[in-house]
C-alpha cells in the first residue's frame, strides 16, 4: 500500500505543496488556476481523482502540504470515494494537514443526513470543513483564498504557527443541539 | 376537392408546425406563387387553414396532391413517431446492381399483387434515401391516408426503416420489400427509437470513430506558461487510458443521439448477501431501460469518468457495436 507521508521529504524554498482529491474532476481545475496565481510563494498544486497515488510519481512528487478532499454533497459516490481514499493517509495528515470542502450544499437534491455524515466524518478527524460555491469564478476565488491560508501555515511560512495550533482553531465541531434531529 | 382531401389537409396543418409552415408549402409547389403569396402567415393556424382550403379547391387538388405534401413535411422532420429498423438477409447474385427504376417498379407490383387497393409513391431524397409512403386498403375499401406507413431504405445497404406498420400489414410489407431488393430474407434488427437520423448514423457508422494507434497524442507543447506547469495531475495516465478506450468503444465527437436501450433479463439471480432468492431455480426476469437525450454520450461519459469501468463491458459496447438497442440476455448465450 502506498501511503501518504507529510515528512518523508524535503522541503523547497518558499513553496507550498498541495493535493486537491475530488472524484469528479471538475472543481479542482479551477480552484488549481487561482491558486497558482499567487505571487508571495510558490504554489504548486496535484490534481487527483483518489488515492492512493500512482507508485511510478513518486520520485517527481514533492512534499504534499495540504490534502483537501472536495466532496460534492450531491453525489453519494463522492463522498463514498473521499473516505476510502482516507485510508491511504498516514495518521501524521490529520493534524493540521486534512481539509474537507463540501460543494453544492444548498442543492435540492442533497441527500439528508449526508451533510451530518459529513460533518460527523470531519469531527472524527478533527479537520476543518470549508463549504464552496462552485459554480462562478468568484466561488473559487473566494475558497482558493481561504485554503492558501491554511496551506501557508501547513507548509511552514507563516511564523510562530503550525499545523497543528491552527487546525485547533479551525477544526469542524458538532452542533451542541446534536441529540435533537436537524432541521432540513 | 372532395371530403376526405379537406379532411387530411386539415389533419396535415395541425401536425406541421407553424414555423415550417411556409417553407413546406414552397416546397411543395401545387400552389401557384401569387396564391401563395395571400396567405397571410401572421394569423392563428386554424385561419391559415382555413384560407389553404379554400385555395386548393380553388386550384382543384385532389388526395394525391395532398399526400404529396405530407411527404415532404415527414421527409423534412423524420425524427418523429418510432421508427423500427429490418435487416435484409442472403442477397441473390445481383442485389448489388438494383438501381431505383428496378427497384419501383418491383416493389409496387410485388405490393400490388399481394393486396389490392393500396396506394404506393415512392420518391428518391437528396441524401441518396429512397422514401416509399404506402397506404393500405383492403378489397373492399379505399386506401386509408390518414395512417400511411413510411419506409426509409439506402439501395444497396441491408437496412430498411419502418414507421407506422400494423401488424396486420407487415408481413406484406416485408416481403414485398425482400422481393424487390432481390434479397432472401428479412429480420428485425433489434434497433428502435424515435430519431430517424439517430438510428441510420449509428447503423452506417456515420460518426467519427476512433482506431487504435501506437501514439495515441501528439508531442506535448513545450511552451506552457510558468503557472501552468505547476499544476499537475497525479493520475494523468490513467485518466487518459479511461478517455481512450471510450472513445475507441463509442467514438469520438458528436455522436448519434440515440434515446434509449432496453434489456431484457433472464438470469440467475446472483447476490451473496441475499440467500432467499439465490437459492430458487428459475431465472430471474427484470428487464432495464436506459433512457437519455444522447444515449451514447452519457455512456462514453460514464466509460472516461471512471463510473463504468473499462474496458468498457459487451453489454453497453454491443450497443454502437452490433447497432442495436434491444437485447435478451440469458445465462447461456449473452445478447441472443
Amino acid at each position: 500500500m502506498s501511503l501518504l507521508k507529510p515528512f518523508s521529504k524535503l522541503p523547497d524554498l518558499n513553496t507550498a505543496n498541495i493535493l486537491l482529491v475530488e472524484n469528479e474532476e471538475q472543481f479542482q481545475q479551477n480552484l488549481a488556476n487561482t491558486l497558482v496565481e499567487e505571487t508571495a510563494v510558490t504554489v504548486n498544486v496535484r490534481l487527483a481523482k483518489s488515492l492512493p497515488l500512482p507508485m511510478e510519481n513518486d520520485e517527481s512528487r514533492p512534499r504534499i502540504d495540504l490534502v483537501v478532499f472536495i466532496i460534492n454533497l450531491t453525489s453519494d459516490k463522492s463522498f463514498e470515494s473521499a473516505k476510502a481514499s482516507l485510508k491511504y493517509l498516514v495518521p501524521g495528515y490529520f493534524l493540521g494537514k486534512v481539509c474537507f470542502m463540501a460543494t453544492n450544499a444548498r442543492h435540492a437534491s442533497v441527500r439528508t443526513g449526508c451533510l451530518d455524515a459529513l460533518r460527523q466524518l470531519a469531527v472524527s478527524l478533527h479537520c476543518p470543513l470549508l463549504f464552496a460555491e462552485d459554480q462562478t469564478p468568484e466561488g473559487a476565488a473566494s475558497s482558493a483564498r481561504r485554503l492558501l491560508t491554511i496551506l501557508k501555515v501547513a507548509s511552514g511560512l507563516v511564523p510562530n504557527t503550525t499545523a497543528l495550533y491552527l487546525s485547533n482553531l479551525t477544526r469542524c465541531t458538532m452542533p451542541p443541539d446534536i441529540d435533537q434531529p436537524s432541521f432540513d | 376537392m372532395d371530403n376526405l382531401a379537406k379532411h387530411l389537409l386539415q389533419r396535415l396543418m395541425r401536425r406541421i408546425p407553424a414555423s415550417m409552415l411556409q417553407s413546406t408549402l414552397d416546397k411543395w409547389g401545387r400552389l401557384t406563387a401569387e396564391k401563395r403569396k395571400s396567405l397571410d402567415f401572421t394569423q392563428s393556424k386554424l385561419t391559415i387553414t382555413q384560407e389553404l382550403v379554400a385555395l386548393c379547391e380553388e386550384s382543384e387538388l385532389t388526395v394525391k396532391h395532398i399526400t404529396e405534401l405530407e411527404m415532404i413535411y415527414v421527409t423534412e422532420n423524420p425524427n418523429q413517431g418510432m421508427w423500427h429498423t429490418f435487416q435484409l438477409l442472403d442477397p441473390e447474385d445481383d442485389a448489388h446492381s438494383v438501381e431505383l427504376m428496378q427497384f419501383k417498379e418491383q416493389f409496387k407490383s410485388h405490393l400490388s399483387e399481394l393486396k389490392r387497393n393500396v396506394s404506393v409513391k415512392i420518391k428518391k431524397h437528396t441524401d441518396e434515401a429512397v422514401w416509399i409512403r404506402v397506404a393500405w386498403g383492403d378489397g373492399l375499401s379505399r386506401p386509408n391516408h390518414l395512417k400511411a406507413t413510411y419506409v426509409v431504405h439506402y439501395l444497396q445497404t441491408p437496412y430498411v426503416f419502418v414507421n407506422a406498420l400494423s401488424s396486420k400489414n407487415k408481413p406484406l410489407l416485408l416481403q414485398a420489400l425482400t422481393l424487390s431488393t432481390k434479397h432472401q430474407q428479412i429480420k428485425a434488427a433489434n434497433l428502435s427509437g424515435q430519431k430517424l437520423t439517430a438510428l441510420r448514423d449509428l447503423l452506417m457508422r456515420q460518426y467519427q470513430q476512433v482506431f487504435p494507434t501506437k501514439y495515441p497524442s501528439p508531442l506535448p507543447e513545450s511552451d506552457q506558461s510558468i503557472s501552468k506547469l505547476r499544476i499537475e495531475k497525479v493520475q494523468a495516465e490513467a485518466s487518459a487510458n479511461r478517455h481512450r478506450m471510450a472513445g475507441e468503444t463509442f467514438g469520438d465527437g458528436m455522436l448519434p443521439a440515440l434515446q434509449s436501450a432496453f434489456f431484457q433479463l433472464e438470469t440467475k439471480f446472483k447476490d451473496p448477501t441475499n440467500e432467499a432468492m439465490t437459492q430458487r431455480d428459475e431465472p430471474f426476469i427484470c428487464s432495464v431501460k436506459f433512457s437519455s437525450s444522447n444515449l451514447l454520450e452519457s455512456l462514453r461519459h460514464c466509460a472516461s469518468s471512471g463510473i463504468a469501468s473499462t474496458p468498457v463491458t459487451p453489454l453497453l459496447s454491443s450497443i454502437p457495436l452490433k447497432g442495436r438497442n434491444y437485447f435478451v440476455i440469458t445465462n447461456n448465450v449473452p445478447n441472443a
